[in-house]
This record gives C-alpha cells, structure tokens and sequence, in this order.
C-alpha cells in the first residue's frame, strides 16, 4: 500500500478534526502566548499564597470526595445487587442526584444548610439536637466539609452506577466456583469480585478525580469560595482572576497547572479504557 | 414451646432479611430528600417556607412562584434560550460528529491512527473548561460573539462533538460490515449506505448519544455563565445563578425555575436509561 495515500477515511473525519483544532487546540496556544506574554506570571505561581491555599484545598476536596464515593458507592453497588427484587427501582432513585442541573442541586443545599433557616439545622433542632454551633458552608471550619458532603451526595450515584454494571458483568462461573471450594463471603469479594472488577474501578476513579480537580458549579453556587477563602479551589480562583481581575495572562498560567494534572489522569483513563 | 421458639427464629430471620431494602430505603430517602425539599418550597406561600419546625408535608400548596418566575419574570426567556442551545448544539455536533465516527469505525486506517485519532478526539473532551474559557472568551469577544446563542451554541459544539464521536463509533462497530457492503453492491453509494441503512440500524444508540448532548447543554453552567452575561443571552442555570448571589433571594421563584429546570433532565435520563452507563463513563463501558 501506498504509504503516501490518504486514508480513505480522512474525509469523513476532518470536518470534526477542525472544529477540534478551532475550539481545543487553538485556544491552548493562545493560553500559552496570553500567560508566556509576561514570565512573571509563571514565577508568581510559586509565591502566590492563595494559589498555594487553592491547590492545597483542591486536593484535600479531590482525595476526600472521592474516597468517601468510591466507598459509599462500591457499598450501595454490593447492597442492591444482593436484592432479590426492586433492583431496578433502587438503581434508578439513587441515580437522581447525578443528573440533575449542578447549579439546581446547589440552589436546594443553600436551602438546607442555612444556619437559620434551613430545613436540616430546622429538623435536628425539632429532633432534641443543639444547632447553634451548627454553621455548614457559612463557618470557616466546616464550609470545606460541607461541600465535600455536597458533593458525595451528588457524585455517589455516579460510582454507585459504574459499579453496578462492573457487578453485573462478572460471570457467574469463578463465584460459583469459590463457593463451591467453600469460601466465606468475604474470601469470595476479596479474591474474586474485585479484581475482576477492578477495571471498573480505576475507570471510575479516573473519571471522577478528572472532574473533582475541575470543581466549579456546586461551590459557586454554595458559598462563591467563601467565607474567606475556606472553599476557594483552583478553577474557583482562575475565574475570579479572569474575570473578575481582567488578569488573563495570569488566569491562564494557572490554568496550566491544572491541565497537568488533568493530562496525568487522562493518560491513565485512556489505558484503563483501552485494557476493557 | 419448641414451635414457639422456631417462629421466634423464623421472624428473627425475616428481619435480617429485611434489613438490606431498609438499608437501601434510607439511600433513596437521602438522594431523593433535597430534591424533595427544593420541590416543596417551590409550592409553599413565603409565610410557610421557612416556618419552624420546617413543614415536611401538609402545607398549603401554591402556583405563585411559578407564575412568578414564568409569567411575569425572566425565566421564560432563559427556558427558551436553553431549549433553543441544547438542540442547535446537539444537532451540530450530531451532524459533524456522526461522520467522523463512522470513518473511525469502517475505514481501513494506516498503522493504528483510527486508534490515535479517536483518542486525541477523546482527550480534547478531557480539557478542563476553565483552560480553554478564558482564550474563548477573548477569541469570542474578538469575533463579537459574547453574549449570543451562536457564541455558546459553537462552544457546546465543540464540548460534544468529541462525545459523539466516541460513542457514534462504539455503535457503528457493532454494526456487521456486511450489511453495507451488500447495499452498496446493489448500487447504494457509501453515504447513502450510512443514511439509509446503518443510521436505522444505531437508531437507539443514537438517540441516547443525542439524550446526553442535550443534557449536557442544558446542565452547563461555566461556559454560560462566562459568555453569556446579559439578560437577553442568559440560560436557565446562569439565570438561576444570577439569583441566588443577589443580596435579597426570592426563594421561590427560584425554587420554581429549578424545579422546571430539572423536569427535562429526569425525562431524557428515563428515556436513555439503557445506555446510561455507556454514556456516563464517556462510551468507555457497554452497557
């Protein structure tokens, strides 16, 4: 074959190559000449105290959101697949959160967390429970946790669904097979269900952690990175010194230090997807 | 007394049995509650919103606040800017995407670049909005394109299109080559054989490519809320949005334009639930 030629298939594809170049690519090189246009910009991320505050909380939320997911999700996974009925009724309700408008899911948790007027300090209060030192997203030390708790109410479902579907692919024959050579229900998942669903699992982290670093919608919404700067996170701060500081060049050389960490997971995600 | 003891043992039993569904009960309580509750204020007289201890159930239902944010306030506007996002956006990139993933998946490609290819496509996925929004935004802006559906409905294009192409391809796979190429004997031309005999084929695994477009268009908040800040441009989230950092917030109102604002997203997910898992984890699981 001539190596010269053209795929056959090349014509079906560039349309979609260009859009690409024009809206990804592109904007890429432009980052890199709005944020290389003053080298100051790349020296001030290291001195920078509230970019280090960003990251730092960035991935305190990153690594603490998603472990409680996984476990919560691989959890809820293992109970509905040992249901003998209304597998599928449970499956859909649990998956709600995760659908939902980030920005509508945000709205209905600053209705709950109010210190004063909202439903969950309301109801503990109705129930015996002192709430007064009970501030969520509004009290410095617990804005974070708040958020995280946010966001494991809205992404559980997420790893609860991939999962499930990891449960329901594994054949039936190597459970069978350890049950016949008697072991115990915990031999069995340790041995047997997770490493044949620990493709799954690396898929379904990777997928998450990608979006975790990235967090923007939910604490906007909540507490805009506040009170002080309890909440702010990586993106959080991006936006603000774009646009709210008109900063871009800055804005964009920060930008660069979480396309590094998205790149890491990604090449990862492409593995773990190319092994299934 | 020993029959005794065995039903003691045997409803002893039942109730551990039981014990998993109370368990899996409490899971959709949890994840169905705050949406239950924003539900609830958006139906409440102001007088009963907030009331102490916090009105669960049995208060008195009102269509004020919908007709409020509806009839009277803006949200209409942004509902139609989100109708009218969501489906250019999503026909666009079905119709530039569904191409690509059919050369991807038919072609012979020289020393694996289908394989490259697809996954460069899948990579530009993985960008984090907020690297690319700032050079789009000024890119846009040059073009004099902020603040218009056409701006955001380009963006959300190009947000898709890599989606489309990697699911669109894992459903042309699955297709038997041959099938084309006996119509294509009897004188269909390649694109005719995609139009006419394949694209009925992934029917289904289309119209869910096409459900998660569209949910992904109209949950998008980042992209909006940066290129689209006047009024007229708004979409349902950034409107939304807008109202819950004001000084004042008509609770309400916003309860209501939330509310309507998930209504579509429960409906499409319920019509592509067999593909959610596929479409969730970017096409990587069949399912």
């Amino acid at each position: 074959m001539n190596r010269r030629r053209i795929p056959e298939g090349f014509p079906w594809v560039l349309p979609s190559l260009l859009v690409l170049l024009a809206l990804s690519i592109y904007p890429l090189i432009y980052s890199v000449k709005l944020a290389a246009a003053d080298r100051g910009n790349f020296t001030r991320l290291f001195t920078d105290r509230l970019f280090l505050t960003a990251s730092i909380q960035t991935i305190v939320l990153t690594i603490a959101a998603l472990a409680i997911e996984f476990f919560l999700g691989l959890a809820l996974a293992l109970l509905v697949d040992s249901l003998a009925r209304g597998r599928m009724f449970f499956r859909t309700a649990l998956l709600i959160p995760m659908l939902l408008p980030p920005v509508v899911a945000a709205v209905a948790w600053r209705l709950i967390y109010n210190p004063q007027f909202g439903v969950l300090n309301g109801t503990l209060r109705w129930l015996g429970f002192h709430t007064a030192h009970l501030t969520w997203t509004s009290g410095e030390s617990s804005a974070l946790a708040s958020v995280i708790l946010v966001d494991v109410w809205e992404w559980t479902p997420f790893l609860f669904l991939l999962l499930s579907a990891g449960l329901q692919a594994i054949p039936p024959e190597p459970l069978e097979a350890a049950r016949v050579d008697g072991a115990g229900a915990w031999r069995i998942f340790r041995d047997v269900t997770l490493p044949l669903l620990k493709p799954t699992i690396v898929l379904a982290l990777l997928l998450r952690a990608m979006d975790l670093v990235r967090i923007f919608d939910q604490i906007f919404i909540l507490t805009q990175g506040g009170p002080g700067t309890a909440t702010e996170t990586v993106s959080l701060y991006i936006y603000r010194t774009a646009f709210r500081f008109s900063n871009f060049g800055y804005a964009a050389a920060m930008s660069f230090v979480l396309l590094a960490a998205t790149m890491l997971f990604s090449r990862g995600l492409l593995r773990a997807m190319r092994a299934r | 007394m020993m029959r005794a003891r065995s039903g003691w043992r045997e409803a002893a039993r039942k109730a551990a049995a039981l014990l998993p569904y109370l368990a899996a009960v409490a899971a959709v309580f949890i994840a169905l509650a705050p949406v239950y509750w924003l539900l609830t204020i958006s139906l409440k007289r102001e007088v009963d919103q907030f009331a102490y201890p916090p009105q669960w159930i049995g208060f008195t239902a009102t269509l004020e606040h919908y007709r409020d944010a509806f009839a009277g306030g803006s949200f209409a506007a942004y509902f139609e800017n989100s109708v009218l996002l969501a489906a250019i956006s999503t026909i666009a990139a079905l119709a530039i995407g569904v191409p690509a993933a059919y050369g991807l998946a038919r072609f012979e490609w020289p020393r694996q670049w289908d394989h490259r290819i697809a996954d460069w496509i899948l990579s530009t996925r993985m960008l984090p909005p907020i690297v690319t929004i700032v050079p789009l935004f000024l890119m846009l802006r040059q073009a004099r394109l902020l603040n218009s559906l056409i701006g955001l409905a380009i963006v959300y294009t190009g947000f898709n299109l890599p989606f489309v192409v990697w699911m669109m391809r894992g459903f042309f796979e699955e297709v038997p080559k041959e099938i084309e190429e006996a119509a294509m004997l009897d004188g269909e031309s390649r694109s005719g054989a995609l139009l006419r005999i394949v694209l009925p084929l992934v029917r289904p695994g289309l119209a869910a490519t096409a459900v998660f477009c569209l949910v992904v268009a109209w949950n998008e908040f980042l992209f909006a809320l940066i290129l689209t800040q006047t009024e007229a441009a708004m979409t349902l989230p950034v409107g939304i949005a807008s109202r819950v950092t004001q000084y004042e917030i008509k609770w309400g109102a916003m309860s209501a334009a939330g509310v309507v604002a998930m209504i579509p997203v429960l409906v499409f997910a319920a019509a592509a639930q067999k593909y959610l898992v596929r479409g969730l984890s970017l096409g990587a699981v069949k399912g």
